[in-house]
């Protein structure tokens, strides 16, 4: 029993350290947004200030970044949801004669890393002349995001069973209805995970953005952010802990939102267990 | 031909049309401009911008000849190594491990510090761990403190020091994924081998790494294929110095067709991007005896 | 049957859904950033006028205090309804000249005024990006009173002018004379050849251990051209191969003196006289060093350009009243004083209308406002830069300017970057081997030899020629 003992401690030890590990990168950010002479070193501050959120918050042109990054990440997240939704249905209710080579291709696709070769889709928006778009930004993040969300969508719609949307067609329900009112409220474990991962993966997306949006009124934060490691040599070290801090608060608010369905999420819909 | 039979088929191209014109537009659109492309001497300046030519397979022989592709290879190789298939899956793995069957309070605890990484934007990521390992970051002065010389990490070890940054924002994923297939470990075969007296590695390798490795398998590729795109955090933390020494086929790319102008050239650079991602994914939908 | 249809209306639907699609999308431009409608610069009416160069930092403030506080209200007396914008482009030097090549590209991007590194003017002018001014020049007087030599900057190879020169620069070795002094080295200091310099900075060394930096050159790709010219072709231009031929017009890939130059900055870094790579090589290293590390007295010798005078009088960026008493700028010697004893770069800045600018004419008549001797006085008072004008410089007031006595005698023995096409392309070539150089990844001469093979597959095998 002594050795059960034993193990079980020295596993606690290793879980604090490396959990100690995974806090201190971010310990200086928090500790340094509330310091008021914030240095590159983790410190206690010596005095504790809210001036850096004030002068972060009050700055139009952050707020406009904010703003825009919002536009572009909860637009793609919002859009793969619904698009990648709509296509999972009738791949999921109805035998359809090319259903197999369309999802092989589906899930082909997942694996491409498609925001990575951002030269040819520099070069599709500019042969469309849809450079400097968000609009079009979003789209095409959306698309990137798509066939990850279909193939989810798809595996989270199959465990929703059929029965429950028959009774409802037998009330009279129409298929939209019956999508929003029967499938969408039992699948929201998949769309939670479904649309956090997808935001999560473009929150924080400086490339996409920087290749895409050429005006700087129109970057979002993911960009702005960079002018903060830009003048480095003169850098307010508490602003950009804020600035830091404010802009990771959405993925942390959405994270904790979701997360009690996320578990559900992360076996791939069951999609591993073939 | 019924008309309920041919309803059901107008519905699902309905229902699929949205989604494949997003597809085809932009993400079949460009990688058919990828072929295109990548045989063309397109500059971003100079007369080529104006007036390409086809160049037939000059992209693909410079880049084969060119050191710095063969180096950027060698780096995206030892990235996706070190931070994805060791790092990120290994601590993941350990952490759903050992967090299994403690308690409650503690599992959350340490779920949180390291989902916390996970949930940072990638471009945060970058700035935190700049700010880590910077000559007067905090990592310099912890040594300090113990009397240890400091390190220029970004310049003396930026390889390591990207990859650490990798694990630290990816391990995450990797323990959500693991946690979630580990509970589907039944507990009774555990139990019962440890009445025969199995040691607990031989429960881990005998019971539960078999019972997972249908996850194993699918985080791997999952996480390769995030790892292999990621571009972000290395241009952030490094911009791919120094020198050479974390130019990653990304990085090397944006160079070539951002830095250099040669938009001909970083084309092509795409296209092997492209088809490591082809490999990777076939390999995925053998590996997972796709139902569908 | 059945099937048939579906393939037919799936098909005619896709074509038909893609056509409107991209058509919806090309339009949705405008209405894409509607939080921030008002301040978009490019849905400009015509009385919307912006102009784009780099900053962050403090870059380009000198620039930007004399738009703000000339230029503009000038313009404005006479041009009331015009609203001028300035549209800083916030990057590093290295990322600044792709950013204004992707955004001239099109209507909706393009400024109506971009500032042009003139050895970028050739090469964005063959890709069309910007407008030939000939027309417009040729009824305007203020051309004539333009230097000859800085106009050459602005021609490209098509024989057009795209571009009214705003400065032109020498660059030189700044010093500071005390710590020179401390360390034994005879002051005003007057190098003589290479060595001279590696000795200076190693005595510094000796002097002060780790507590001045001896000797700063840019050395990054992060610091874009600043690397290719202060440091590279300041050495290069010192030895008896240039980079380009202009007889055999042909780029010279093979040459003792690429060998030296990499081998002189190599040097440097392996005794330990440069500064730490995470300063250096980062994009503001020049902030570093000359706003912070010089005014400190923490820095001995910069090979660096005239303009850095900028930063340290009243309105700079980092005001250091007394750095006309602390500071010498020394002429750049030749490798071993060979014939004629120093060297320098020139190059300079133009501004420029780009081709897809939708307020062509407004903006000429900024330029003609803002490129006469008078306004650029004001300029150069400001940002300290050679003025291009010649009756600028023969202005007392410029010429009392600090330091400007010794970075005008340096264009006797200056030289130019080669004004053909492809140069900005083998410029990047010369800082990423600089910066693999400086970091150990590769010996001075394997440096050079990777220098012919990627010269050679930029310029093309018939345009080379060893020496």
């Amino acid at each position: 029993m002594n050795r059960f003992k034993l193990e079980k401690k020295l596993s606690y030890i290793v879980l604090t350290f490396i959990g100690f590990l995974f806090i201190l990168p971010l310990l200086w950010v928090i500790l340094a947004s509330i310091d008021a002479n914030a240095k590159q070193a983790l410190t206690i501050p010596s005095e504790f200030t809210l001036d850096n959120f004030t002068a972060i918050l009050s700055d139009p042109a952050t707020i406009r970044s904010f703003i825009i990054g919002l536009f572009i990440s909860l637009g793609q997240s919002i859009l793969v949801v619904a698009v990648g939704g709509l296509a999972a249905y009738p791949l999921s209710r109805y035998a359809l004669k090319y259903k197999k080579p369309f999802m092989l291709t589906i899930l082909f696709m997942t694996s491409l890393p498609i925001t990575a070769v951002m030269v040819p889709v520099y070069q599709l928006f500019m042969f469309l002349n849809l450079q400097d778009s968000l609009v079009a930004t979003t789209l095409f993040l959306t698309a990137s995001g798509l066939p990850y969300g279909i193939w989810m969508l798809k595996n989270f719609m199959d465990a929703v069973p059929l029965e429950l949307e028959e009774s409802a067609w037998v009330d009279g329900a129409s298929i939209w209805t019956c999508l929003r009112k029967v499938v969408a409220p039992l699948m929201i474990p998949g769309i939670c995970t479904v649309g956090i991962f997808t935001f999560s993966m473009s929150w924080g997306n400086f490339f996409v953005p920087y290749i895409l949006i050429q005006s700087p009124d129109k970057f979002p934060a993911s960009v702005t952010i960079y002018q903060f490691f830009g003048t480095y040599g003169m850098v307010e070290y508490g602003k950009l802990a804020a600035f830091s801090l404010v802009y990771t608060m959405p993925a942390v608010i959405l994270y904790l939102f979701s997360q009690k369905f996320m578990s559900q999420g992360f076996s791939f819909g069951g999609a591993t267990k073939g | 031909m019924n008309t309920a039979s041919r309803a059901i088929t107008l519905r699902s191209i309905f229902f699929l049309l949205p989604s494949w014109i997003l597809l085809l537009i932009f993400f079949i659109g460009p990688i058919l401009l990828t072929f295109y492309f990548s045989f063309t001497d397109l500059a971003l300046t100079g007369a080529q911008a104006q007036q390409m030519a086809f160049v037939g397979f000059d992209n693909f022989i410079e880049m084969f000849q060119d050191p710095n592709f063969r180096i950027s290879v060698t780096k995206t190789i030892l990235f996706l190594f070190i931070s994805a298939i060791i790092g990120q899956q290994v601590l993941g793995f350990l952490l759903a491990y050992l967090m299994k069957e403690k308690n409650t309070t503690f599992r959350r605890i340490i779920g949180i510090v390291v989902i916390a990484g996970w949930v940072t934007p990638e471009i945060v990521v970058a700035f935190c761990w700049v700010a880590f390992l910077n000559d007067s970051g905090t990592l310099n002065a912890i040594l300090q403190s113990f009397g240890l010389e400091t390190i220029t990490w970004l310049y003396t070890f930026p390889l390591i020091s990207v990859c650490v940054a990798n694990i630290w924002h990816g391990t995450a994923f990797s323990m959500l994924v693991f946690q979630a297939s580990l509970d589907d470990v039944p507990k009774t075969i555990e139990e019962a081998a440890m009445i025969d007296g199995a040691s607990k590695l031989q429960i881990l390798i005998r019971i539960i790494l078999p019972t997972v490795k249908g996850s194993i398998v699918t985080n791997m590729i999952l996480v390769t294929l995030q790892t292999l795109g990621v571009f972000t955090l290395i241009y952030a933390m490094t911009g791919g110095g120094p020198g050479t020494s974390t130019q990653t086929l990304p990085i090397f790319m944006y160079n070539q067709a951002f830095v250099n102008y040669q938009l001909g050239y970083g084309t092509a650079i795409s296209l092997v991007l492209l088809l490591i991602g082809v490999i990777a994914s076939l390999f995925y939908i053998r590996s997972m005896k796709v139902q569908i | 049957m059945d099937r048939n249809i579906g393939k037919k209306v799936l098909l005619a639907g896709l074509l038909i859904l893609l056509i409107l699609f991209t058509a919806a999308c090309s339009n949705s431009d405008s209405d894409a950033g509607s939080t921030d409608k008002e301040n978009d610069p490019k849905k400009a009416k015509n009385n919307e006028l912006t102009i784009t160069f780099r900053s962050g930092g403090s870059t380009n403030q000198g620039l930007i205090n004399w738009l703000n506080d000339m230029v503009i209200p000038k313009f404005n007396e006479e041009n009331p309804e015009v609203n001028v914008q300035l549209s800083p482009l916030e990057v590093s030097e290295g990322d600044y000249f792709a950013k204004v090549a992707l955004l001239l590209q099109s209507e909706d991007t393009a400024p109506d005024i971009v500032t042009e590194d003139t050895f970028m003017v050739n090469s964005d002018a063959s890709a069309g990006y910007l407008e030939a001014l000939d027309d417009r020049i040729e009824s305007w007087d203020g051309w004539d009173k333009v230097t000859d030599t800085v106009k050459k900057g602005v021609i490209a190879e098509d024989g057009n002018i795209y571009g009214v020169p705003y400065n032109t620069d020498t660059r030189g070795l700044w010093y500071n004379k005390e710590l020179l002094a401390d360390a034994g080295v005879s002051v005003p200091w007057e190098p003589k050849n290479w060595d001279d310099i590696i000795n200076a900075a190693k005595a510094v060394k000796e002097t002060f251990g780790d507590d001045v930096v001896p000797m700063w050159m840019n050395s990054g790709k992060a610091t874009g051209e600043a690397t290719s010219m202060q440091t590279f072709e300041m050495l290069l231009y010192g030895t008896d191969d240039p980079l380009y031929d202009y007889e055999e017009e042909k780029w010279i890939v093979k040459s003792d003196g690429l060998v030296d130059a990499f081998k002189f900055i190599d040097t440097i870094y392996e005794e330990g006289l440069g500064p730490n790579l995470s300063q250096v090589l980062n994009g503001q290293g020049s902030s570093i060093a000359y706003q912070q590390l010089m005014p400190e007295g923490k820095l001995a010798i910069g090979l660096d350009g005239m303009w850095q005078t900028g930063n340290w009088h009243e309105n700079g960026s980092a005001p250091w009243p007394e750095f006309e008493d602390k500071l010498g700028f020394a002429a750049m010697p030749t490798q071993d004083g060979n014939d004629p004893g120093t060297t320098s770069m020139s190059g300079g800045w133009a501004l420029s209308i780009p081709a897809k600018s939708d307020n062509k004419d407004l903006a000429w008549e900024f330029i003609k406002m803002a490129s006469t001797p008078e306004m650029n006085l004001e300029l150069q008072l400001n940002d300290r830069n050679i003025s291009p004008y010649k009756e600028v410089a023969e202005n007392p007031k410029y010429q009392e300017l600090p330091f400007f006595e010794e970075a005008t005698s340096f264009l006797e023995n200056t030289n130019f970057r080669p004004a053909v096409d492809k140069y900005p392309n083998v410029s990047t070539v010369i800082q990423s081997l600089v910066e693999q150089v400086v970091t150990d990844a590769i010996s001075p001469e394997e440096a050079a030899e990777q220098y012919k093979v990627q010269v050679t597959e930029i310029v093309g095998a018939d345009k080379i020629m060893e020496k």
